[in-house]
């Protein structure tokens, strides 16, 4: 009967004991959150046509990327370190060490590396390699409903590596001053730290924020960027994004402008329906874009669903894209210039 | 007697460690409370106010507690963050915002955690876990929008909050805060040996 007894106190002890260790203050863990997606392409003309930065294999399961995020913040000081492996994470949206995208040769695998410290609960201090802050879609599939990516997305900036503060006047608005690289995306500049960037946030009603984007240098040229979007019900939302890029002189003449339009609409619990219209025009120039030729357009329309499973979603897409002229880009099955290029894209992402 | 005093006192604390979605209630408008009424005869309606009004004011940073339209009551909004995944893939999931009414009256008062409100967190480009903008889910609709084994976790995690809160409510009323007591140095005399 004692030892029983015993047995009991123990039990009650050791109950207690884990609600105190509960209370004591601890460091707070490593945290570890990424995603992996794969993906099946299949382009009509039965050839790549449409120039979009990932599913880029034709006819053909092909693998995105495993990224895994690494984050600690202790007290006020934060960092993240966000580590890539896999075409998509590798030479299809950042460079090697040399500063080239290519896939044969070493990568640092680094999509983010910063470090951060809120020097009051309104002033944040952050610098290092990050992502960039323009644009609606980004490079993690977990950040965007499209699988394929905008032309204002594969012509932006991916990364920018630099120093910035962000003061949050309240909850609905804020902004950001930094100053970046000379060149976008390179882990380190070419020669100077003289890109300025600015983002003035502002959420004028409940669901509904809009960023006001600038990132302006003397080697990576100039571009304006709205990036918005308002969660208009509970089953529908709106984004938009419009850009304008003007590349340096030293680089070149022309650049580009666009707008992209992305309305979603929830149809069930697990399955969201959603549209993306995009115009995109390349002013006249000798500055190239991975899109239509300097002086044409294009007109893009992407029809995306997202079926969720808990952590994993799949992604049916098909996508028409029609340029202005027949010479800018498309061919056909047999090698003919066509205006229209359309394919169909099945992808898996799994976050975590 | 002793060994069944000792087996009621395990059980309540295994209780108070499982007890957590089902310590959610219903009201009379359908909506998930949590809600309690204690008995505090030795202390006067005045002294349990301030001591739960002083606890309210501290609740967070942001924590503004305003009176209510009854004598000696508050309301004040605070909110619980929820997560997702154990150890190193542990993360924030969402938060749920919350409004605690409180009441004192001679001899006894009454807490209400209620207007549940639960907004999800998605991955930024930073690599953060920030607030999904504009979505907005009354805790009693979340079924609508996750599967029950999913909202089972955010319920849980609801009654946990409001648990731990309401500890730290009756320790501030009771006015016996929890001191964390660092553990002395022990002294010694190396010449001694």
């Amino acid at each position: 009967m004692k030892k029983r007894l015993l047995l009991l106190s123990f039990s009650i002890l050791a109950v207690f004991v884990a609600k105190a260790q509960d209370t004591t203050k601890t460091d707070p863990a490593l945290t570890i959150s990424g995603s992996v997606d794969t993906y099946y392409k299949y382009d009509f003309s039965k050839h790549n046509n449409i120039p979009t930065s990932f599913a880029s294999d034709q006819n053909s399961v092909s693998i995105g990327m495993v990224d895994l995020a690494l984050k600690k913040k202790v007290g006020k000081a934060s960092f993240v370190g966000e580590l890539s492996f896999g075409p998509r994470g590798q030479a299809q949206s950042i460079p090697n060490a040399a500063g080239v995208y290519d896939e044969k040769t070493n990568s640092f695998h680094i999509q983010n590396l910063y470090v951060s410290y809120d020097v009051t609960d309104k002033l944040n201090l952050t610098g290092g390699y990050m992502a960039t802050f323009v644009g609606y879609e980004v490079i993690s599939p977990v950040g965007n409903f499209n699988y394929s990516t905008s032309y204002l997305f594969t012509n932006g900036p991916f990364q920018n590596p630099g120093f910035k503060a962000t003061y949050a006047f309240s909850s609905k608005v804020s902004l950001m001053a930094g100053i970046f690289n000379d060149s976008w995306n390179l882990y380190t500049s070419v020669n100077k730290v003289n890109t300025f960037g600015a983002q003035l946030m502002i959420s004028p009603v409940t669901g509904w924020t809009a960023y006001l984007n600038v990132l302006t240098g003397k080697l990576s040229g100039t571009e304006f960027d709205l990036t918005t979007s308002y969660q208009i019900t509970d089953i529908f939302k709106l984004g938009l994004n419009a850009a304008d890029f003007k590349p340096a002189a030293v680089v070149g003449t022309g650049g580009f402008t666009g707008v992209a339009l992305y309305p979603q609409v929830g149809v069930s619990k697990d399955v969201t329906l959603g549209l993306r219209g995009e115009y995109f025009k390349t002013k006249s120039g000798s500055y190239a874009t991975l899109g239509p030729p300097p002086g044409s357009s294009v007109f893009a329309a992407t029809l995306t669903a997202n079926v969720k499973a808990r952590p994993l979603t799949l992604i049916p897409e098909f996508r028409l894209d029609n340029n202005k002229n027949d010479t800018d880009g498309f061919t056909t099955k047999s090698g003919g210039l066509t205006k229209t290029a359309s394919q169909f894209v099945l992808a898996a992402v799994y976050a975590f | 007697m002793k060994k069944a005093l000792l087996l009621v006192t395990l059980l309540f604390a295994t209780a108070e460690l499982y007890a957590q979605k089902d310590s959610l209630q219903l009201d009379e408008n359908n909506e998930y409370v949590y809600y309690k009424v204690v008995s505090k005869p030795e202390l006067s309606a005045d002294s349990v106010y301030a001591r739960a009004w002083k606890f309210a004011a501290a609740l967070s940073k942001d924590a503004k507690p305003k009176k209510g339209k009854a004598d000696k009551a508050f309301n004040v909004a605070g909110k619980f963050m929820n997560y997702t995944g154990t150890s190193l893939v542990r993360k924030e999931s969402g938060e749920v915002s919350y409004t605690l009414n409180f009441q004192a009256a001679d001899g006894r008062y009454k807490y209400k955690f209620g207007d549940f409100v639960y907004t999800p967190y998605k991955r930024d480009r930073y690599g953060n876990m920030v607030a999904v903008q504009g979505v907005h889910i009354d805790l009693k609709n979340l079924t609508s929008k996750y599967s029950q084994k999913e909202a089972d976790d955010i319920y849980n995690q609801v009654a946990t909050g409001c648990i731990t809160t309401e500890l730290r409510l009756k320790q501030a009323i009771d006015n016996n805060p929890p001191v964390m007591k660092r553990p002395e140095v022990k002294k010694v005399h190396t010449g001694n040996w």
